[in-house]
């Protein structure tokens, strides 16, 4: 079992001062394995924050980062899945699940983690999932300023991944889960 | 050629994995026993909490004492590494002329070969007897350098005899060497003289010791008899190694001087372990025998010397040490009365003399203190139990002894012993060592541990009332710096308030030096680092009359820490605290030195202010927020970081005024206005790019079409302006830009077609941009035109994935529903890319990134037109040449095979034959 | 060609009783005949006299004939050849004969400044008239036997010491008889020659600064010439314990190793005594001092304090 955080679009300083109180008393370093940055941190001190609860950390660029040295894309395979991470505002348009898809085969993951639109999804298509771990600080976005402050943990146990959305609603964390397999002919077939 | 018609709005809920609520998630609340970890855990989380690091800025001479120390103490325990830096340290720290007189040259020093062939033939050491020092008269001089070469040639001469068996002459080489130590005329060389010359007498000890020691393991031919423990015993040494052991002793012995005649049997000191199991009483009688050096430097450092070697020998009872120090402490106080001037004052030779002999009494303390098994009650051997009545006695504590006492006991005795220690500094004001800094030191010590409050009490009144006496502001500082800490923790409200009183007193009338500073700002460290609360600190007594007299770096730093504090809890809502960091940056601001901004302490205090700008939060007051936004730009024009700050806090304003839900329309305007005005005045394009683009985003939010058109040229002009190819900078940050052109084609799915310019306008100037370019990257181009293409796509639909958030702006799916040529020219521009694309590929030299390349576009083509007869053969043809790049086995090739082939019409399907859907892999939801 | 005598021990210290083993090592270029190995112990006390300072005694030089101790010999090999190469013939004699017990007195050797105890082993191989013989010489010490030892240990007897400028028996520097001095302490009087001569030292008092305190060793060397008795003081060895003007009321330790071969059991034999003493003197600053940078330590100066305790000197087990 290995607990991936999935975060994003905390855009500190920028559109929030800090992360919000009740996410950071739950973060909390041990108890996570590795952590996935969709990017848009924005300052050093988030990624020194992040690094500090986990030293594992992969972080992708999005458009405000101080850090030009995070890369546009970054695959990662832990346990029996590959997983891709994006920022997600060089999709155009934003959020499609068709363009989502064209990167995912370009990237041939089969977990792609996206974020920039602040907006917690989760998809099932052409046989892959798309993860989008909203803002964590509920930051607007493009498109809109309301936004709920929200992140995912993946619970990756060999085949098998569960996904919980921890999202800030009205002051109060609101956890739900979804759960997904991989088929098994993946096993019999023996990836890169 | 049509689009591929989508219906996003269905899509997303066919694909959406469903959520459910999750009672148990790996962040649960853990259960009681994981609990005490989990605080732990937390303080530490909040210690490293990004907005509240610990800023490196402050550089506590508390600390630094401590580092001091613990790395001294650390190193004792590894005698020959501490022993060699620690003889570094002497030779840095009392540097030599280049020549050096002395009163009489010792004929070692001049090279002649006679001394040792003359030795070489006679058994006895008689010989060695005639003092030499008397051998030359009147003052002569030799250079440092010739000094120095004199003893390593020496040294070589000595290992020379001693190879070639003639370890008489090797004995009588290192006596000279030893004898040489008993000149101190030339104080100030006399510490490198003693690494020199230790140097060689250590050397001959080894070479004594490993004789013995090989007597003792091997007969004369090499046979081995017994391998020695470490820990060997008396008891298992030989005969003829005893006796060895035993000439090598009476050799010394009969060394007529007493100082070489130490120095060398301290040399092979450890060689009593051949002869006796306790060689104790070795260590105690040469302690007694030092008493015969009457020179205080020579004598000292002997001892100094002695407590190295002692290191040798199994750890005994360290009382030796005590009385090192004990009498060390004598000769201290006999230098006054011996080194007097004419003028009764005490003379610049023995504050030399004092200074030179100091290391010695801080390596003696540190080895007393080193092994924290055997204290016991050194600190009564010392002198600190003795009552009060005892202490005015005959046997006061030297201070300078006091000192390094002070610097090294135990926290807990200092604690415990707090009031015995001060009376002690009291009594000893004695020239070695100034009295203030000794009660300094107690402060930092006391800070150290807890202790009884009543004893603090005790100790800070005394402090105090001492130091109300001091006229001089640096004095005073120094000790009052040192009593913050305990002040401060035990909020002995009324003592601080004395304190800020007796510094101000002192420091008003004078311009205040940089030492001073230094201290000072050391004093604001603590303060600022205790309260950490802006409104108690401001409302501190005194606290803007000492700022005030603050200046330079030292005023600058404290500003920073200010800010730091400020920053660090979050948003700052009072106005007048506001006002108060407003002039504090301001003054840092204007601290900094803008020709050097490499310098990490400007950038510093660029990015404080930078975040204090980021954290004032007028609440409600939203215009008194932008004209403060309006004040920082005209106060701080010089940090470009900060007008990016500016950019992104008035758009935030703008979005919060919207959220606020009333209209306020103008406010939104202003703000926006306030970025667009800002943008223009940052120095690096992308950055201009990219805020254009967040404003762009923030004025249609606001119902702002127009700004947001201005916005958007600004960015296009912006991105002409760039010069993609020249600038290493920018061609770091092709990715960047690449990306941000990308993210100006979705946001363009927002923007309503401006009827006057066309729908397709913006998007023709980036393509004819990016056709113009020459110089552009194929791969850069090739990806700009798929984004044309898809978005054009997703601009033709009848409903587009998402809107603004905005019920007056109308999107193109309303403003051009069922317009035929509407779609037509979005269709004809794709069409005209489409033609190009091709070309482009087969510009791009890697052979593997055009394969990718042709994959991207082919992906991009497929998911956005109907195969039509028109589409697939540039589909087909795209695969082919990826095929060609990347080989049929890659996987992206394979995975857009079968994507390609899924949506082709089902008539044909034959196309892609090639697909191979034996790696597909499924994710099924369980 | 060479000769050379070993010892079994190499620090050489035999008693007279105790069989004195060692090898003869020859190493030759080509094998050589001869009529036999000899190996002959000697031992005597040569005694000179010599003019002292005092000039008294100048008409005896040279008159006392030395007085044997033992001269025995044995043959080691009758006879024969050594091969060429290196050879090593081992031997074994005892010093000592084993009946006459009260016949021959084994003195401890000593090597003094007028009296010489001296203890040699000669090898000399035979070879006929026609080539030099071969031989080769090695001195050994002896050491009293050790049944003739006292069995307890000897309790170091201490004398008390008190220096001021009223003991002295020659002049002083005017500063130092009104300033005054005093030095008091404790030294050994009769110490065994394993340990080393102690005792200590404290300066309580002295008006003028000390330039040194040194701890001389004599040696007192009498000799019977016809009815006189010849007596004359030498230095055996110089030990400082203060260099320049300590500090006053600390004790410092007096520590002096006794030389091997300079020192003996303190001796009255008939016609020659040998007896020890030590002199603590006290050297105070003056120039004066500095005009005769070289004096003996034996004469008393005016800027000088001293005084001799006589030191008996026992051979323990």
């Amino acid at each position: 079992m290995v607990l991936v955080l999935a975060i994003g679009d905390l855009h500190i300083p920028h559109r929030a001062p800090d992360l919000p109180a009740k996410f950071k008393s739950m973060l909390v370093p041990g108890k996570i394995q590795h952590i996935i940055c969709t990017g848009n941190l924005c300052i050093k001190e988030v990624h020194d924050y992040l690094k500090s609860l986990c030293p594992s950390l992969h972080i992708t660029r999005g458009e405000y980062d101080e850090d030009a040295r995070y890369p546009e894309t970054k695959t990662l395979t832990i346990g029996q899945f590959k997983l891709g991470l994006c920022h997600g505002h060089q999709v155009v348009p934003w959020g499609d699940l068709d363009s989502l898809a064209m990167l995912q085969r370009q990237l041939d993951v089969d977990i792609l983690v996206s974020g920039h639109t602040h907006q917690f999804k989760a998809y099932k298509h052409e046989g892959g999932v798309v993860i989008n771990p909203g803002s964590a600080t509920g930051a607007y976005s493009s498109i809109t300023y309301e936004v709920n402050p929200s992140f995912v943990l993946m619970d990756i146990d060999g085949l098998r991944v569960v996904v919980y959305v921890y999202e800030l609603i009205d002051g109060e964390v609101k956890v739900d889960k979804i759960d997904f397999k991989k088929t098994a002919t993946a096993s019999t077939n023996p990836t890169d | 050629m049509e689009f591929r018609p989508r219906n996003y709005g269905a899509e997303e809920e066919e694909h959406a994995i469903p959520r459910v609520p999750a009672d148990i998630h790996p962040l649960s609340a853990p259960s009681s026993s994981q609990h005490q970890v989990d605080v732990v855990d937390r303080e530490r989380n909040d210690f490293l909490d990004p907005l509240r690091r610990p800023d490196a800025i402050v550089a506590d001479s508390g600390e630094n004492l401590k580092d001091e120390k613990n790395s001294s103490k650390a190193a004792v325990k590894l005698p020959g590494k501490e022993w060699s830096s620690f003889r570094k340290f002497l030779m840095q720290r009392f540097s030599v002329s280049k020549m050096i007189s002395i009163s009489s040259m010792p004929d070692v020093l001049t090279k002649s070969g006679k001394v040792h062939e003359k030795s070489s033939t006679s058994t006895h050491l008689e010989e060695l007897d005639n003092p030499e020092k008397f051998a030359e008269e009147g003052v002569k001089v030799i250079s440092r350098q010739a000094y120095v070469s004199r003893l390593h040639e020496l040294k070589d001469e000595i290992t020379r005899a001693w190879h070639a068996d003639d370890r008489v002459t090797s004995l009588k080489l290192s006596i000279k060497v030893a004898r040489l130590l008993m000149d101190t005329s030339v104080l100030q060389f006399y510490p490198t003289l003693f690494v020199l010359a230790t140097d060689v007498i250590n050397m001959l000890g080894d070479l004594v010791w490993e004789r013995i020691k090989r007597k003792a393991e091997f007969t004369e031919d090499g046979v081995l008899i017994c391998s020695l423990r470490e820990n060997f015993e008396a008891s298992d040494i030989c005969f003829d190694a005893k006796e060895t052991c035993n000439n090598w002793f009476c050799k010394i012995s009969s060394i007529r001087e007493l100082l070489p005649r130490i120095y060398l049997e301290l040399a092979m000191l450890p060689c009593w372990r051949f002869l006796l199991d306790r060689p104790t009483d070795s260590l105690q009688r040469l302690v007694m025998m030092t008493r015969g050096i009457a020179d205080p430097l020579a004598s000292a450092y002997c001892r100094l010397y002695m407590a190295y070697r002692a290191q040798e020998l199994p750890p005994c009872d360290r009382g030796y040490l005590i009385t090192c120090i004990n009498d060390l402490e004598i000769l201290l106080m006999r230098i006054p009365s011996t080194k007097e001037t004419t003028d009764g004052n005490f003379s610049e030779n023995g504050r030399l003399l004092v200074s030179l002999m100091e290391p010695t009494i801080e390596y003696l303390m540190n080895c007393l203190f080193s092994y924290q098994t055997r204290v016991g009650n050194v600190h009564l051997k010392l002198g600190l139990g003795r009552n009060r009545s005892e202490l005015y006695g005959k046997f006061p504590c030297t201070s300078i002894v006091l000192h390094h006492l002070l610097k090294e006991l135990p926290t807990e005795l200092v604690n415990s012993n707090a009031v015995e220690i001060l009376q002690l500094i009291e009594c000893s004001n004695d020239y070695s060592f100034n009295q203030y800094l000794n009660f300094r030191l107690l402060g930092f010590r006391l800070s150290e541990g807890r202790s009884q409050i009543d004893i603090v009490n005790v100790v800070v009144e005394r402090v105090i009332q001492v130091v109300s006496q001091y006229n001089i502001l640096e004095e005073y500082l120094k000790v009052v710096d040192a009593y913050m800490d305990i002040v401060l923790q035990n909020q002995m409200d009324n003592y601080l308030n004395i304190i800020l009183d007796g510094i101000l007193k002192r420091a008003c009338d004078e311009v205040v030096a940089e030492n001073e500073l230094t201290i000072l700002q050391s004093i604001f460290v603590k303060l600022l680092t205790h309260f950490d609360n802006l409104e108690d600190i401001f409302a501190l007594k005194n606290f803007f009359e000492i700022l005030d007299v603050m200046h330079g770096s030292s005023r600058s730093i404290v500003n920073m820490n200010i800010l730091n504090i400020a920053t660090r809890s979050g948003c700052i809502h009072d106005p007048t605290i506001i006002k108060v960091l407003f002039e504090v940056s301001r003054a840092l601001h204007d601290s900094i030195d803008f020709s050097n901004m490499r310098e990490d302490d400007n950038q510093q205090s660029a990015c404080l202010i930078s975040r204090f700008v980021n954290m004032v939060a007028y609440g409600p007051e939203m215009e008194r927020h932008l004209t403060f936004l309006v004040e920082c730009r005209g106060a701080f024009g010089c940090i470009n970081e900060l007008k990016e700050t500016l950019v992104h806090s008035s758009n935030c304003l703008a979005i919060k005024a919207m959220k606020d839900g009333k209209t306020h329309l103008s406010f939104v305007k202003s703000c926006v206005a306030f970025s667009e005005v800002t943008i223009p005045s940052i120095p690096a394009h992308v950055v201009q790019l990219s805020l254009y683009l967040e404003t762009a985003e923030v004025a249609l939010s606001g119902g702002l079409v127009s700004h947001s058109d201005g916005l958007i040229d600004s960015a296009v002009n912006c991105l002409q302006s760039l010069d993609l190819m020249d600038g290493s900078q920018i061609r770091n940050d092709v990715d960047g830009i690449l990306s941000l052109i990308l993210k100006l084609c979705s946001l363009l799915v927002l923007v309503p077609g401006n009827f006057e310019q066309g729908v397709t306008y913006t998007l023709k100037s980036i393509l004819s941009l990016i056709n113009s370019e020459l110089r552009i990257t194929p791969r850069m181009r090739t990806r700009v035109l798929c984004a044309i293409v898809s978005l054009s796509a997703t601009l033709s639909q009848n409903k587009l994935p998402y809107h603004v958030n905005h019920e007056e702006i109308l999107a193109n799916d309303c403003l051009f529903f069922g317009d035929p040529t509407y779609s037509q020219e979005l269709l004809l521009l794709s069409a005209s890319i489409l033609q190009d694309l091709f070309n482009y590929i087969l510009q791009e030299p890697s052979q593997a990134t055009r394969g990718i390349m042709a994959l991207e576009a082919c992906n991009c083509i497929a998911s956005s037109f109907h195969l039509s007869h028109e589409v697939v053969p540039i589909c087909s043809k795209l695969m082919e040449t990826a095929k060609l790049c990347l080989g049929i086995n890659d996987k992206y090739l394979q995975s857009t095979m079968k994507f390609v082939d899924e949506h082709l019409p089902t008539s044909s399907r034959a196309v892609s034959s090639i697909a191979d859907s034996q790696t597909q892999e499924g994710l099924v939801r369980c | 060609m060479s000769i050379e005598l070993k010892l079994c021990r190499s620090n050489r210290i035999y008693r007279p009783n105790e069989p004195l083993e060692g090898k003869i090592v020859t190493k030759l270029p080509s094998s050589i005949s001869h009529h036999g190995i000899r190996l002959t112990v000697n031992g005597s006390v040569n005694l000179q006299v010599r003019g002292g300072s005092a000039g008294v005694i100048e008409s005896f030089y040279g008159v006392v004939k030395p007085i044997p101790i033992v001269n025995k010999s044995v043959e080691v090999a009758s006879s024969g050849r050594i091969a060429s190469g290196r050879t090593e013939i081992p031997f074994s004699m005892i010093p000592k004969h084993p009946q006459s017990e009260n016949f021959e007195r084994f003195y401890e050797t000593f090597h003094g400044a007028n009296i010489s105890i001296q203890y040699l082993v000669t090898v000399d191989i035979l070879r006929g008239y026609l080539h030099k013989s071969l031989s080769a010489t090695l001195e050994f010490i002896i050491e009293s036997e050790k049944a003739n030892l006292p069995e307890q240990p000897v309790p170091p007897e201490m004398v008390i010491f008190y220096i001021t400028q009223d003991t002295q028996r020659h002049p002083l520097l005017p500063e130092l008889k009104s300033g005054g001095f005093r030095v008091t302490g404790k030294i050994s009087t009769q110490c065994s020659l394993l340990d080393p001569i102690s005792g200590e030292l404290t300066v309580e008092a002295s008006a003028v600064p000390i330039q040194s305190i040194d701890i001389h060793l004599l040696r007192v060397e009498s000799i019977m010439v016809g009815e006189k008795i010849v007596t004359e003081n030498s230095l055996i060895q110089t030990t400082q314990i203060a260099d320049g003007d300590v500090c006053r009321s600390m004790t410092l330790p007096i520590y002096v190793i006794l030389p091997r071969l300079l020192t003996c059991p303190t001796t009255f034999a008939g016609p020659f005594s040998i007896e020890f003493k030590v002199s603590i003197v006290i050297t105070f600053q003056s120039d004066l001092s500095k005009l005769h940078p070289k004096s003996d330590p034996r004469t008393p100066r005016l800027w000088s304090a001293m005084e001799s305790v006589p030191l008996e000197l026992v051979r323990t087990k």
